[in-house]
């Protein structure tokens, strides 16, 4: 984030009575000194990281013992590894993580390029009223919560929904969509899409700007059509952003929306409602199983980080930045 | 800002991630007390110590009175009328002027909270109760997080079929007040509505041979449910119930009944309340000294075979095939199912008003108890004495748990009583006139009283009782007096087994029952099952058997 | 990376920690198509690839504002006209405002609006008040250890304990059944926080060595100088982070089951309308009544128009400002 900001904060370290460019070599008590205002503000986002976010890191000890919230994590007996055993010999968690590469697969194949072509289509509407217009409105739901979103799917697909009501007025047999678990993956990916497509265009359309519309006349001038433009100008200007939405998104492969599936598990049932969270949610702190849970959840955590590594290497190999750089 | 996360700034995190090993301390802020609670079950002679004395309430007599079966079963009482001055049994107001929380689970409405019932209530019990209905579809995650977070209320209810969720045999060792002292013996008399409740029922209250649980509507009659079916539309048919004795009757309706062109199937799901009639146990069985498992029992694939077979012929309604149960009264007060299998619960006064709001005439009738060969015995294992169980406090200090006892035996007076018609139906005028002399709740009443509240802290033994429904308190009591006889003590009966958390997911075993379901939809065949049974086996099924042997069956006995 | 549903809300964390890297311009500025209409160059469209253009459009904005008007429109219809549409209402027949009328008299939802709006406020101080001041401490390139607490911050990103043991740091604190829990552990959004220290460390910039040049003091120049020049962003993070905790019901769920008078609208919605449990204080049919009466669906309706209304009235405000918002945290410098 910042090569260019330390040359600017070199240039403007005169005001420091000393005078000296070499701000940064000072020592550490005049630094601490002098920035200690500073500090003394990053104090309660700090405090709040390490209590919420660091003190449940020393959590993950319950997963190697039988927790029993009643003892406290100092007295509780030690497990091993017998709750990963227990969890690699449950066939509910390999249904769960099943469901979870299954989801995010469905999804990946027919989310991520909706919002790209979305972004392509919106980019050719010449008025910019009319497309301030349509990005407000597919920006919309991106702020609703999941609660109202599947509200609106229920009222509208649901069994007693619009859909449904119109069918059986005409003597059509009533389509089973929200309670369906044979179809569940492709009903929740159509809730992301109408949820988050909209807002995902905001990148591409940013990318699409970034592009020099010279490139474009040239190519016009040298008798390219719309299609090869796009194919030789657009795209490849898109590339880089692409690549680094496809690295989160495998980085991100083990979490498909915990609320969404909470949610509609009653629904459809376990079986195919089932991904890793909501699995260490209901195994583990719903039976009262909290070590069985978060053994899952470790088991997620660990598979998340390699994914993420993984998916950087494969952007580097792609010659791109990924998360962070080689 | 991509330049953050690169490997030098990974070891900067380490670092102080270990800065925070400082919030360690905070993390074992989570324990403290706690005993480790001890598995297995009651001995005899602890529960002997334990039990209450009984002493028959000289109330209201029924209008169509108990029968008595066989291994201590018997029928619960019917009323047809309602007194038309009720007596009071207990003498001034029971409470001192505490305060205290009660947490309840509520399948349906939950009434405004503060509101004019609650008060009434408050007045008559003379405590402050502060009464939190939580959401019954929700309550076996709620509990478990309120138990982690050591938030437990005063008095709390953990239905008996989440035993094994809840842990109960632990909590009640560290959580819970030992009620033992209180009531044991002839304590009880101190509490003459409590004392009248029968000693099965308290003995599923009991964990580490001492006594916790309140027990709310114990039965003699204690079935997980039945076979129900469409009364009103099979007898035009000439379909009654004493036609149908055995499962290949049962089946032959199938046949009979179904029209998928009209939209009707003959049957929804009645497995879980079939299968037992093919002979298959509880879950345990004894032969020759040795444990069975249901699971290894050849009756299971019986069983198993006949609702395949019911499910591939096309009895069995797609609605019920898709796993959509929510739906399944609508399917049955409609007439699209025939027969259903459902809890005992069903068969009530509400569900007499959401028949016939959808078919005027509606009846709900019920098979008696079948066999699987003409001509043979039908037997049905009994379920346990009480499925409610309410527990007081640990925190509590002595006075408050004579307290709360008191405001127990208010709640626990018996049918008609003053008491009785307090908790059930309010203030006269302000919740309820009385229609018929029947006391019928006004918008007030039906707003405020919510029979799921109080009445799951403690109750008197279970009555039938279905005000200005009498022919559905006729039929449940002849179906209860028809069948009592047949009902035995299962292995293990009322002994409250507690089971460290290995064990229990292995009692559990989802993976099978997912498969068995699979199977009477039709989805999967017998031989799925039996694969899935022998993985459930070797995983671990062999080893709860070992468990059971070693920390219940010799140790404890069969509880028989 | 495992998601953690009291830590990660959605708004803030999308769409994801690093954007892309477009270069830094401000929006909609120099790019002459984007004033002129159609560049000499460009072919003129085709009528069928215009036609296509127009009803994917317009299908894209239906799929957002049918429903809405739907629901809308049901929850202002009369009995009557749901009774005649069998449901829904998709052509205004009937208007009423009864049952806003009703659920602003019934206690539940009156006090779980309030609820939701006292959480969101509050909430939104604190992440903000926690913000602005991490973003602005950590903004200065030379500053002490600056670097060590931003590493501090990020990895929070990637690594997170998880559900269970997060459960169990905020009711091993005493948060079960207490306010806190729902705002606390999920205050701070570092993404968020990046956004507006990338905002602080860019645009800014000039003018804060101004003002150190004059002295000021570090709560001086990010009260007086910092703050009125990022109204923009502050403003959409702010957004951000009031949509999470308007839109936020897992913590209620895990922390608060039992205490209905402390639910907000999100949870009151869950629970009344998507599990169709009847409202406190409607009609039930009695013990045993499992599946007791539902609230009319004008009634449900209404609750999903409730939890709309506050999002919709700040939205047109804020949505010119969202590519900032989105966009700065990606900027690299």
């Amino acid at each position: 984030m910042s090569t260019a900001r330390s040359e600017r904060g070199k240039s403007t370290a005169g005001r420091r009575t000393t005078g000296k460019n070499g701000a940064v070599r000072l020592n550490w008590r005049v630094r601490l000194r002098r920035d200690k205002t500073l500090l003394l503000m990053t104090v309660p986002a700090v405090v709040l990281l390490l209590i919420f976010n660091y003190a449940p890191l020393f959590g993950l000890i319950t997963a190697f013992q039988y927790y029993d919230p009643l003892v406290g994590v100092r007295d509780s007996e030690w497990a091993g590894l017998a709750q990963f055993q227990q969890l690699f010999h449950d066939p509910l968690f390999w249904g769960a993580l099943k469901n979870t590469l299954w989801l995010s697969l469905v999804q990946l194949v027919l989310f991520f390029p909706v919002p790209i072509a979305l972004a392509l289509l919106l980019n050719t509407v010449l008025s910019e009223r009319l497309r301030n217009f349509i990005q407000s409105v597919v920006y919309l739901p991106h702020f609703f919560s999941w609660v109202l979103a599947i509200t609106i799917f229920q009222q509208m697909l649901g069994g007693a929904g619009i859909l449904n009501h119109f069918l059986r007025q005409n003597d059509m047999a009533p389509w089973d969509i929200t309670t369906n678990p044979h179809t569940f993956a492709l009903l929740v990916t159509s809730q992301a899409i109408w949820k988050e497509a909209g807002w995902g265009i905001i990148v591409f359309l940013a990318a699409l700007a970034a592009i020099n519309t010279d490139l474009y006349e040239a190519a016009a001038v040298d008798g390219a059509g719309r299609w090869r433009r796009m194919w030789h100008i657009t795209l490849p200007g898109l590339r880089g952003v692409i690549v680094l939405m496809l690295v989160l998104r495998l980085g991100n492969a083990l979490t498909v929306g915990f609320e969404q599936f909470l949610i509609q598990r009653e629904a459809v049932g376990h079986e195919s409602a089932d991904v890793l969270d909501t699995f260490s949610f209901y195994y583990g702190i719903a039976t009262g199983n909290y070590s069985f849970g978060a053994a899952a959840g470790l088991f997620k955590s660990v598979i998340s980080l390699l994914l993420i590594w993984g998916a950087n290497k494969l952007a580097h190999a792609f010659g791109e930045d990924g998360l962070y750089r080689r | 800002m991509r330049t953050e996360l690169n490997r030098r700034s990974f070891v900067t995190a380490a670092v102080s991630v270990a800065g925070a090993a400082v919030m360690t301390p905070l993390l074992a802020a989570c324990g403290g007390g706690g005993s480790k609670h001890k598995t297995g079950a009651n001995s005899a002679e602890g529960v002997k110590s334990a039990l209450p004395a009984f002493v028959a309430s000289t109330s209201v007599a029924a209008d169509i009175p108990s029968v008595t079966g066989a291994d201590g079963a018997m029928t619960d009482p019917a009323f047809l009328t309602y007194p038309a001055s009720p007596v009071a049994t207990v003498t001034g107001v029971p409470g001192k002027g505490g305060s205290y929380t009660a947490v309840t689970p509520l399948w349906g409405t939950v009434p405004p909270a503060g509101n004019s019932f609650y008060t009434a209530m408050n007045k008559a019990l003379g405590i402050t109760m502060e009464m939190k209905p939580a959401d019954g579809n929700n309550y076996a995650t709620i509990i478990p997080t309120m138990t982690a977070a050591k938030k437990l209320p005063d008095w709390i209810q953990l239905p008996t079929w989440w035993n094994p969720n809840f842990n109960v045999g632990e909590l009640a060792a560290s959580q819970f007040a030992d009620l033992t002292p209180h009531l044991a013996g002839d304590n009880i008399k101190k509490y003459p509505n409590l004392a009248a409740i029968p000693t099965g029922a308290w003995q599923a209250g009991i964990w580490g041979d001492k006594l916790y649980g309140i027990p709310s509507f114990s039965t003699g009659f204690s079935i997980a449910g039945t076979t129900f079916y469409r009364r009103d539309l099979l007898e035009p048919k000439g379909i009654t119930a004493d036609q149908v004795k055995t499962l290949d009757d049962l089946m032959a309706l199938g046949k009979e009944l179904t029209d998928e062109k009209a939209g009707t199937w003959a049957f929804d799901d009645v497995w879980t309340y079939l299968f037992p009639f093919f002979g298959v146990p509880n879950k345990w069985k004894l032969t020759d000294g040795k444990l069975v498992h249901k699971y290894e029992t050849p009756e299971l694939l019986e069983a198993l075979d006949w609702h395949y077979k019911l499910a591939t012929a096309g009895y069995l309604h797609p609605d019920a095939i898709a796993g959509n149960n929510a739906d399944a009264n609508t399917r049955f007060y409609a007439g699209k199912t025939l027969i259903q299998g459902g809890g005992t619960g069903v068969w009530n006064l509400a569900d007499h008003q959401s028949g016939t709001a959808a078919t005027p005439g509606f009846r709900r009738g019920s098979f008696d108890f079948l066999t699987a060969k003409a001509g043979a015995t039908p037997s049905l294992f009994m379920g346990a004495s009480t499925s409610l169980m309410s527990y007081l406090n640990a925190k509590l200090k002595p006075e408050q748990i004579e307290e709360l006892l008191a405001v127990a035996n208010y709640l626990a007076a018996p049918y008609g009583s003053a008491e009785y018609t307090m908790v059930n139906f309010g203030v006269e005028g302000t919740h309820y006139t009385r229609v018929d002399g029947v006391p019928t709740a006004n918008d007030e009443g039906k707003k405020d009283v919510q029979a799921q509240t109080y009445p799951f802290l403690a109750t008197a033994s279970s009555v039938i009782s279905n005000p200005g429904a009498d022919q559905v308190t006729k039929d449940i009591a002849a179906f209860q007096a028809a069948n009592v006889k047949y009902l035995y003590k299962p292995l293990f009966w009322n002994m409250n087994i507690s089971m460290p958390q290995n064990i229990a997911t292995i009692d559990t075993a989802q993976a099978v029952e997912d498969t068995i379901k699979d199977c009477y939809h039709g989805k999967k065949k017998v031989s799925d099952v039996q694969a899935a049974i022998s993985t459930w086996k070797s995983g671990g099924g062999d080893r709860l058997k070992q468990w059971m042997t070693d920390n219940v069956l010799s140790k404890y006995g069969t509880g028989q | 990376m495992s998601h953690s549903p009291t830590t990660v809300r959605e708004g803030a964390a999308q769409p994801g920690p690093t954007a892309p890297a477009p270069a830094p311009r401000p929006a909609r500025t120099g790019r002459p198509r984007a004033r002129a209409g159609r560049a000499p160059w460009e072919e003129p469209p085709t009528l069928i690839g215009q036609g296509a253009k127009g009803i994917t459009l317009a299908g894209v904005i239906a799929a957002v504002a049918v429903p809405l008007w739907i629901i809308g429109l049901t929850s202002i219809s009369t009995p009557g006209a749901v009774n005649r549409a069998g449901g829904l209402v998709i052509w205004p027949d009937g208007i009423t405002f009864d049952a806003y009328q009703q659920m602003l008299g019934d206690g539940t939802v009156r006090t779980a609006l309030m609820v939701s709006f006292a959480i969101t406020v509050v909430g939104t101080l604190v992440s903000m008040i926690v913000s602005v001041m991490a973003a602005y401490g950590l903004s200065r390139s030379e500053s002490f250890a600056h670097r060590p607490i931003l590493t501090l911050l990020i990895v929070t990103m990637f690594v997170s304990g998880g559900l269970i043991p997060t459960f169990l740091v905020v009711t091993g604190l005493g948060g079960y059944d207490q306010w806190w829990s729902l705002i606390l552990p999920s205050a701070v959004s570092v993404f968020n926080i990046l956004v507006l220290r990338s905002f602080y460390s860019t645009t800014s910039a000039d003018l804060i060595d101004a003002a150190r040049l004059d002295g000021a003091g570090d709560w001086r120049i990010l009260w007086s100088v910092v703050l009125p020049t990022s109204r923009a962003v502050t403003a959409v993070i702010a957004l951000f982070y009031a949509v999470g905790y308007w839109n936020s019901f897992f913590n209620v769920m895990l922390y608060m089951p039992t205490s209905a008078e402390k639910w907000p609208l999100q949870y009151v919605l869950l629970t009344y309308v998507n599990r169709g449990n009847g409202l406190p204080g409607s009609v039930n049919s009695g013990f045993g009544a499992a599946n007791s009466q539902t609230a009319p669906l004008t009634l449900q309706m209404a609750v999903v128009v409730l939890t709309l209304v506050p999002l919709l009235m700040v939205y047109p405000f804020m949505q010119k400002h969202f590519r900032t918002g989105v966009l700065t945290g990606a900027i690299k410098g």
